[in-house]
């Protein structure tokens, strides 16, 4: 039992939180999230105007209208998903390719309207910029209007999970108010059963950040101040990054297959020091969600990895794109299970990966620069459909395996994740920065198994 | 409630038993308890359970909508069942 679980130590906290824990009602708790999420709003749509060859508003009245345009969308989604039932069928029918037609519609706007058109293009430019971050929360939003899931519900709660006080980023970490509800405390033992998990979150995001800065050090060099306090030792060892841009010439094989090894472990420590504050912030504030990074360097299949490296946005990938393509291929594809699965998995972890990450681009998409976003993506695109290969035939073993445990043993178990850890780090050839040359990226990783 | 109810949650069992994780075992799982947070299933094995609903209740899940919800206890995949065979 961990620390959190402990009952004597619920029990101690609640003593010495009696206070603050009562006065948190789940109310005040969501109010406080609501009215920060307000200032994310604000901030958010600010720092949109970050690109400076965009032409965002650059007076006051501009990122005012800005803000409101943003907050009235919010509204108008709101509405949408409390309204369900009496949104035209279409929208009713497909909720999430009519929430992207109307993203794609603002492009197409902006991209066929002249420069001088006003302040209204400014703003549509501002909104168009923020809508990736909206895309996914508006989403859950609806998804939760289709179910069903919206009634007793106020705008205050789903505008906390809009605009989060807590962080994350495109990827709406702990969802939408419909997931985070069901992890509410709904007393005072249950709020300090989830404060102390937050706390253990918080102190685990602090550690291994730690961790990632001693890795930083002693692998990569040079030395920073935690390394001095351990002597200063640092071995040297290039980083991916480097040895693509030499395409791994001059580097002894070892050493270039240390250097992958340490940067998947510098991936993951970098995806669980963010994750575990944006979780801890919200087990403090009640919800009990899942971690989003969990251990994935334990992992013993590669789909294991994918659910444990970044759950949130593995998430997405399933509600969005894997769940639906499943289901809406069962009458066509019911005999053919195996290429049902196939599409499935390519329709998310290769097309919905990729969407995602193009998406993101929002100065190059506001901008119409759609095929050379797609081009400077062309790296992490094969990165998705390696991914995406990797998913489907570890899916597919694991069915195949029809619930039996896998070869038992230490040496089995690490010879598995062995596997995992090398798939993943070799992939990760193509995932490391966006400027390096795909064929640089391919002679690098020929060079691993001494193919110059 | 149906008077199927009790052998359809025994066929349910049998069924997750054969999808459930290694670590993992359906008999430490309550049938009200969430399958995803005992960590039985994940998002993407879900689909096991679609498969499963599918030939064995004929449940069509692309004229119906999947809200992976529905699926995520022993009782709120019966309380699907029963609806669906209404």
């Amino acid at each position: 039992m961990q620390f959190h679980e402990d009952p004597r130590v619920i029990v101690w906290w609640q003593t010495k939180m009696g206070g603050m824990l009562r006065w948190l009602t789940p109310f005040r708790r969501r109010a406080i999230l609501a009215v920060g999420g307000l200032w994310v709003c604000i901030r958010e749509s600010l720092e949109s105007f970050g690109p400076a060859d965009v032409p965002v508003p650059a007076d006051r009245l501009g990122p005012l209208l800005v803000v409101v345009a943003l907050l009235g969308m919010t509204w108008l989604f709101y509405r949408a998903a409390t309204e369900f039932s009496r949104l035209p069928q279409f929208v009713r029918k497909h909720p999430q390719l009519s929430l992207h037609s109307v993203y794609w519609a603002f492009l197409v706007v902006l991209w066929t309207s002249t420069p001088d058109s006003g302040l209204w293009r400014q703003v549509l430019f501002g909104v168009a910029a923020m809508f990736p971050f909206l895309l996914w929360r508006f989403g859950y939003l609806l998804l939760s209007g289709q179910h069903g899931r919206m009634s007793g519900t106020r705008f205050s709660d789903h505008f906390l999970t809009i605009w989060p006080i807590y962080g994350g980023s495109n990827a709406p970490y702990g969802k939408g108010f419909g997931y985070l509800s069901r992890f509410e405390a709904k007393n005072e033992e249950e709020l300090a059963r989830s404060q102390l998990a937050g706390i253990k979150l918080f102190i685990l995001s602090n550690l291994l950040l730690v961790a990632m800065k001693v890795l930083e050090g002693v692998f990569y060099g040079p030395g920073n101040a935690l390394t001095k306090m351990i002597g200063g030792y640092t071995l040297g060892i290039p980083t991916v990054g480097y040895l693509i841009s030499i395409e791994g010439k001059n580097t002894a094989i070892w050493i270039s297959w240390i250097s992958i090894y340490c940067e998947l472990v510098y991936q993951v420590l970098r995806h669980a020091v963010r994750g575990h504050l944006v979780i801890a912030v919200l087990r403090i504030f009640g919800f009990n969600v899942f971690r989003n990074t969990y251990k994935p360097l334990l992992a013993e299949s590669i789909v294991d990895f994918w659910n444990r490296y970044y759950y949130y946005f593995k998430e997405i990938m399933a509600n969005f794109f894997f769940l639906p393509t499943f289901t809406q291929l069962g009458r066509t594809l019911r005999n053919w299970p195996t290429l049902r699965l196939f599409a499935a998995v390519f329709a998310a972890a290769f097309i919905g990966n990729s969407y995602y990450h193009l998406i993101k681009f929002s100065d190059v998409m506001v901008q119409g620069q759609v095929f050379e976003g797609l081009y400077a993506l062309r790296s992490r695109i094969f990165y998705c459909f390696l991914l995406a290969l990797g998913i489907f035939v570890s899916m597919l073993r694991e069915q195949r395996r029809g619930g039996c445990p896998p070869p038992q043993g230490q040496a089995n178990r690490l010879l598995r994740i062995a596997g995992v850890w090398t798939f993943f780090a070799l992939i990760y050839i193509w995932n490391v920065g966006v400027g390096a040359p795909f064929t640089s990226r391919l002679s690098f990783f020929l060079s691993l198994f001494g193919i110059a | 409630m149906s008077a199927d109810r009790p052998q359809r949650l025994q066929d349910l069992i049998a069924f997750l038993r054969t999808i459930q994780k290694p670590t993992k075992r359906i008999e430490n799982v309550g049938v009200d308890d969430s399958l995803f947070a005992s960590g039985l299933v994940d998002s993407l094995a879900i689909i096991q359970i679609v498969l499963y609903l599918e030939t064995t209740y004929g449940i069509d899940f692309a004229a119906s909508g999947m809200d992976p919800e529905r699926l995520g206890t022993m009782t709120s995949i019966l309380d699907l069942i029963e609806e669906t065979r209404r």
